[in-house]
């Protein structure tokens, strides 16, 4: 009589263990979101969401490449509110009274550290005016200022190419248009102001 | 003798189904008897019941016995939508536009935030709360920023609640809100399924099906979910008209609600309103499973870690340092 249920116990433990063992499987074997993530290799049609329209501001074609391909920044001609420079810097000559005007007064540069910090000239082109130049007399358009900004800041140029600094303007889909580092970041002085946070938040355990 | 139990075993099976579609029909057809009877009731008892309030307790009505959103078919889906925008329209006097557009194909969102570039300027939090039409007066937000001290990345062990020129030497700042779990605890919690993981990976709370125990919201390792103890209470002008069933519509009272990466925008191809208002780019987001994307490069190029990873819950949340 013991025996009997003894055996008739063993009959439940036996396939509770197996369907124990199996969910244990079945878990593990359940793989990560990362492996998801590996497996995906085809590059997604861009094209297929339609509501990613044209945006209204002027973008010009990168003169890079990133991992997909060609790729847009926002263009800076426009928001210079004095370009062209060529226009006052001519071979005329400057009477005292216009100075104020011409000195660009409200530049406030602080760019580098204080032993090595920039000068205009570093940057600005002195022969063409309407251009930046690189320390070897490389040509810069003010549209393409990255070119120029990379020269020094190559770790945060090759981040920005591939999209780990910088971010897109309101659309992950559609064409790639990315912020030009101009658009964040005043040139003649680059670092964000500190200032007080747009909100704030209550306390977690109320 | 054993044939003939067979066959009636079997004819037992393909009869239930229709006993019981017939049981359920007889309820559906009573309950929808008794609500129009009471509705008739209800405005027959108003002095002069004008048309509108009617016509909302009738919508009302019908959204009341509407079905569990995964169940609706498009039509269904659609037909709700129409009410809504119907009941938004009579009670905020406002032309909202609902979508219910299903996730896509080959997309599953990700986010990566950059613990180096943050600097605690909590824009991310204004535009989010301006977006998804949370309630104002309890200042109920679905993200975190927590002030943290050099070495620690434990988000407990920071101050969340600060309020003072930013940024501060020597801290840095970790954002948090719900991390879109690919095994999500708070689903597996969820005793009415009112909450489920979308196919682009967006854990998503039908609002009309949660009864608003909050096991959701203790099963969360991350404090990802909140809760709504009254109607929220929006500035009619403050309310964003562009809203999704999933997402931002305005919220009834005692529901559990939550960052659904603003579906109402991420499904239209449009960046989070957090990513978007982000001044410092701290904040990248993108498709998973397209290799070209910014997300793909960050988890390819970037140092980057995800929060609680022991506890299994795959967040397709990242933080990265640059």
């Amino acid at each position: 009589m013991k025996k009997t249920a003894c055996r008739f116990r063993l009959l439940f433990l036996v396939p509770g263990m197996v369907l124990l063992l199996w969910c244990r499987v079945a878990d593990a074997g359940e793989g990560s979101v990362l492996d998801r993530i590996n497996e995906a290799n085809e590059p997604f049609d861009n094209s297929s969401i339609q509501s990613a329209l044209p945006l209204p501001v002027k973008t010009v074609l990168a003169r890079e490449l990133y991992q997909g391909g060609t790729f847009r920044v926002l263009a800076r001609k426009d928001s210079i509110s004095r370009f062209r420079c060529s226009v006052c810097h001519t071979e005329a000559r400057v009477t005292v009274r216009d100075g104020v005007l011409f000195t660009h007064g409200n530049v406030v540069l602080n760019h580098g550290r204080e032993r090595d910090s920039l000068s205009c000239s570093d940057c600005h082109n002195e022969k063409e005016r309407d251009f930046l130049v690189g320390k070897k007399g490389v040509k810069v358009d003010f549209d393409h200022s990255y070119q120029l900004c990379g020269k020094c800041h190559f770790r945060q140029k090759s981040d920005w190419l591939g999209g780990a600094h910088g971010k897109r303007v309101v659309y992950w889909a559609g064409e790639r248009i990315i912020n030009n580092c101009t658009t964040c970041h005043n040139p003649h002085s680059p670092r964000f102001k500190k200032r007080m946070p747009a909100t704030y938040s209550l306390p977690l355990d109320e | 003798m054993s044939i003939r139990q067979h066959k009636e075993g079997q004819m037992k099976k393909t009869d239930a189904p229709e006993v019981r579609s017939s049981r359920r029909d007889f309820l559906k057809g009573a309950s929808i008897a008794a609500a129009a009877g009471s509705a008739a009731l209800v405005t027959g008892c108003l002095p002069g019941g004008d048309a509108s309030s009617s016509e909302e307790l009738k919508l009302k009505w019908q959204e009341y016995f509407k079905k569990h959103y995964r169940l609706m078919t498009r039509e269904e889906k659609d037909e709700t939508v129409t009410r809504l925008v119907k009941l938004a329209r009579i009670r905020y006097d406002l032309d909202i536009q609902m979508s219910n557009r299903p996730a896509r194909e080959q997309v599953l969102y990700g986010y990566a935030f950059n613990i180096t570039r943050c600097e605690g300027f909590m824009e991310c939090v204004r535009a989010c709360v301006m977006e998804n039409n949370q309630d104002r007066p309890s200042k109920t937000q679905y993200i975190r920023i927590f002030e943290m001290e050099p070495g620690k990345l434990d988000p407990s062990t920071g101050d969340g609640k600060f309020f003072h020129e930013v940024p501060v030497d020597n801290k840095f700042y970790m954002g948090v809100q719900c991390f879109q779990c690919e095994n999500p605890p708070c689903v597996k919690a969820c005793p009415t399924k009112a909450t489920w993981q979308e196919p682009d990976g967006i854990v998503v709370v039908d609002y009309d099906w949660c009864i608003g125990c909050r096991y959701c919201m203790a099963a969360c390792p991350y404090w990802g979910r909140r809760f709504n103890w009254g109607t929220p209470e929006i500035p009619v002008e403050e309310i964003n008209v562009r809203q999704h069933y999933l997402g931002n519509r305005i919220r009834p009272k005692g529901k559990v609600e939550k960052c659904t990466f603003c579906i109402q925008r991420t499904r239209e191809g449009r960046l989070p309103a957090c990513a978007e208002a982000c001044p410092t780019g701290a904040r990248v987001f993108g498709n998973l499973l397209d290799p070209d994307s910014e997300i793909r490069y960050v988890l390819k190029h970037k140092k980057v870690f995800r929060m609680k990873e022991n506890l299994g819950t795959d967040p397709k949340f990242w933080y990265f340092i640059d």
